[in-house]
């Protein structure tokens, strides 16, 4: 699964996060709305996901593993930085 | 091409041309049916067009359809500046088919030429209020076209200050902003707006937010989308249209002018230039060395970080993601290869900077032109035809079965019966594969209409170049000629309409002083009469005259005074398919370069075909062609000379005759007979071969054949005549390609190659 939930809770988006996977994340940030969601591993951002994270206000752990949203986007977003 | 492109191509042609006629008859007689199929005819267009994504000619095509609506309600007549304006939009959607077809898109320009093009079509609705238009289009053009950039543009350009300097290139430029909202439906078409902007070359800032606010997260539709992506990139105008070109109606450009940039921060030396050569240059070393697994990672990292450091302050912004990217599918790989090989290219793409050169933040190479691909045809064949075929070709498998069974009986009892059976089954056999033959044939037989069709438009623009009036009457549309020879008619017949209304027809003072209507008639028919396709194409204009023929042709010296003299009026006229000849007194940009007639004649020769011309002076002049129906089968004499076999082709074949001795005189060193009041020379086609010709019994009467061609005659002798076929002559290939004297080649029954010769080539 390109998004899943990993056994602490944390929703990662793995490789190539495309169109279809907005519905999944978006179940799972409905459901938990404090979620930590982990980019790190992703490797391109389909624009209907990064909608979903724009709305949901969160601050995605990162950076991003899309190095064009890395370089052009991270900075629009309120970010947190990766433990390691 | 996928086949829903293929097939848009091909109706995308038949329709334009649909609706041209209908244009042009709409101008001619008006009436509210001829508005409805024209407006039928764009509306279908604008659908196919849409099916196939190419908004930039739906743009055009709506507004088209918007000012023909207004015609076809009364509020609008169908003037000559309408129907100028729709035709100019056909010969553009026209233009970008070929385009598509070449190259699989349309050009990077296409979204704004097409705007513009329906700002075109836009200004001659009566009083536009744009109330009839969804598309916002031609606003969104004035705003984007001059004047006041919009106010989000300064804004990103004030909170990315520092970012975008020190992105921005050296030297004066012109930076362009894109807005795009990409339709609340868009991911449904399969589009990724985040994607398409990154493909945007050299940008300088970026910025994503919510059309609308978003709505609480219960609330939201991940599918719909509410974005609006803004960025500022160094690239041109019309890179940034090519890549939006599928959704001109979602983007706004702007080009900025420099003086609202911020400054490039300094000047890049060559010094800084080959420092950051030598930094990508340690990486490389540094991820060249063996064996490493330990702290792989870390390694490919910092290597991958310290490349794209370097390379974004030396402003090689496009190398510099390039590598990032490969920094990061090193990693996921665990393996340094994807990053040593891009760094390798970015020192590739360095050593072919010249030394003094800037680099312009873009290291890729230029997209390349596209080549230009020979135009596909598509033949569209009716179902009956192939219907046809295939029973044809089941029964064809049929009479073979039967041919096995023979074969088998032949085996047990080596009968009389069972050889007469297989015989017949072979008879069978041959009939059917003869009718095999012919409804393949059949298969490219296309109606002349599809010819016909370009010629309305051709006479319409013509005519009115030349302030004439001009009616176009076509007969015999349904005529059918195999497609190869309908392609290369298309040409001559262009030369001869443009001649007629150029040359032949006259101005209208002329031909009211003449006692004739203001508006001449040309008329183009075509007919079958047997195998051949006989096509006239005739006015009612001045016609030729012989005296201004005979003049013209003294004095381009095209024939002696002498020879003039001898030759009848009708003679001379045909003397305007001589090369170099043109009657008309002024070189137009219409026709009579002195190329026209005499490019015809050579044209419909090479396909098989003749042309005459009839003229009366002041009554008008007929160009009649006469050609083969189709150009695969040509019906061949199988001759014999020197040892050798050679084909003929029958069409230029007058007659076969033996002649004796007695009727033979030789004339120097050439021999010759008289044949009906003419002296034909006599050549000895084992002679003009190089073969060794056979003693020849001096009593012995001579085998000839004789030819006309080129209206020359000539016989051939020969040793014997062994056969008369209907051959599929193919072109020589390879090595023979350049053999001149030759037609082709054809296979004979026993598997031999037979040369068919190429007469008028030969002829001494």
């Amino acid at each position: 699964m390109t998004v899943r939930r990993s056994d602490t809770g944390t929703v990662i988006l793995d490789g190539v996060c495309a169109v279809e996977d907005a519905e999944p994340l978006l179940q799972m940030l409905q459901a938990t709305p404090a979620a930590v969601v982990d980019w790190t591993q992703c490797r391109q951002l389909h624009t209907a996901v990064l909608q979903v994270i724009l709305a949901s206000g969160i601050a995605p752990i990162g950076p991003c593993g899309d190095v064009w949203v890395k370089q052009w986007l991270a900075p629009e977003l309120p970010q947190k930085e990766a433990g390691g | 091409m996928s086949a829903l492109e293929e097939q848009f191509v091909t109706e995308a042609r038949e329709l334009i041309l649909q609706a041209t006629d209908n244009l042009i008859a709409l101008e001619r007689d008006g009436g509210p049916e001829r508005v409805d199929s024209v407006f039928r005819a764009f509306h279908t267009l604008k659908g196919s067009a849409g099916v196939v994504e190419l908004p930039a000619i739906s743009i055009m095509l709506h507004a088209a359809e918007d000012l023909l609506d207004s015609v076809r309600h009364g509020t609008h007549g169908a003037g000559a500046e309408i129907v100028d304006a729709a035709l100019a939009c056909l010969d553009q959607v026209s233009r970008w088919v070929d385009n598509f077809e070449a190259a699989g898109a349309l050009p990077s320009r296409a979204g704004e030429d097409g705007r513009a093009m329906a700002e075109r079509l836009r200004s001659l609705l009566p009083g536009r209020t744009g109330e009839q238009s969804v598309l916002p289009a031609p606003d969104r053009l004035k705003e984007g076209g001059r004047g006041a950039l919009p106010e989000w543009v300064s804004h990103l350009i004030a909170a990315e200050r520092d970012a975008m300097t020190s992105r921005m290139p050296d030297g004066p430029m012109l930076a362009t902003a894109i807005s795009y909202e990409p339709l609340a439906g868009c991911f449904y078409n399969g589009d990724d707006p985040l994607q398409l902007m990154q493909q945007l070359p050299d940008l300088l800032a970026f910025h994503i937010e919510p059309r609308e606010p978003f709505v609480p997260l219960a609330d939201i539709d991940p599918y719909t989308c509410n974005l609006r992506l803004r960025a500022i990139s160094a690239a041109n105008r019309d890179e940034i249209a090519s890549i939006f070109r599928l959704v001109p109606d979602q983007i706004q450009i702007f080009g900025v002018p420099p003086e609202a940039l911020p400054a490039a921060a300094k000047h890049i030396t060559p010094s800084e230039l080959s420092l950051v050569q030598k930094v990508i240059e340690a990486q490389c070393e540094l991820l060249r060395v063996p064996g490493r697994t330990d702290g792989l990672a870390g390694c490919v990292g910092a290597a991958a970080r310290v490349a794209e450091n370097a390379l974004r302050h030396g402003r090689h912004l496009h190398l510099a993601d390039t590598v990032g990217r490969a920094g990061a599918l090193a990693l996921a790989q665990h393996d340094a290869g994807p990053l040593l090989s891009a760094l390798e290219a970015t020192l590739a793409a360095f050593a072919s900077f010249p030394s003094t050169m800037v680099p312009d933040g873009d290291g890729r190479p230029n997209t390349t032109a596209t080549s230009e691909r020979p135009t596909d045809r598509v033949l569209r064949v009716s179902e009956a035809k192939i219907e046809a075929l295939v029973n044809l070709t089941g029964e064809l498998v049929v009479a073979r079965n039967a041919l096995s069974y023979s074969i088998r009986q032949f085996d047990k009892d080596l009968g009389r019966e069972v050889a007469r059976s297989i015989q017949r089954d072979r008879d069978a056999i041959d009939r059917l594969v003869t009718e095999l033959h012919s409804t393949v044939l059949q298969l490219r037989m296309v109606p002349v209409a599809q010819l016909f069709g370009s010629f309305p438009r051709l006479v319409r623009d013509v005519a009115r170049q030349l302030h004439k009036k001009v009616e176009l009457v076509t007969h015999g549309e349904t005529a059918e000629v195999d497609k190869t020879i309908m392609d290369r008619l298309f040409e001559p017949m262009v030369h001869l309409v443009r001649n007629a209304v150029d040359h032949g027809v006259e101005d209208p003072e002329q031909r009211r002083a003449a006692g004739k209507s203001e508006a001449a008639t040309i008329s183009i028919a075509a007919s079958r009469s047997g195998d051949r396709l006989l096509v006239e194409v005739t006015d009612d204009g001045r016609g030729i005259d012989p005296a201004v023929v005979r003049r013209t042709a003294s004095e381009k010296l095209i024939l002696s005074p002498e020879e003039l003299t001898a030759l009848t009026d009708e003679e001379v006229v045909d003397l305007v398919f001589a090369a170099g000849f043109s009657t008309a007194s002024s070189v137009s940009d219409i026709s009579g370069r002195g190329i026209g007639m005499d490019v015809v004649r050579t044209a419909i020769e090479q396909i098989g075909g003749r042309v005459s011309l009839e003229s009366k002076v002041g009554i008008g002049t007929t160009v009649r062609l006469d050609l083969p129906t189709t150009i695969a089968m040509s019906r061949i004499m199988v001759v014999e000379a020197g040892g050798q076999s050679f084909g003929i082709a029958m069409d230029s074949v007058s007659e076969t005759v033996r002649v004796k001795p007695d009727r033979v005189s030789t004339i120097k060193n050439n021999d010759g007979f008289v044949f009906r009041d003419r002296v034909v020379p006599i050549i000895s086609l084992a002679e003009l071969m190089n073969l060794p010709g056979h003693k020849r019994d001096a009593a012995q009467s001579r085998l000839l054949v004789v030819m006309e061609t080129a209206g020359r005659s000539a016989a051939f002798e020969i040793d014997a005549i062994r056969d008369r076929l209907d051959v599929v002559l193919k072109p020589m290939q390879g090595l023979l390609a350049g053999a001149r004297g030759y037609a082709g080649t054809t296979l004979l029954g026993n598997g031999q190659v037979l040369l068919v010769l190429d007469v008028k080539e030969i002829l001494p």
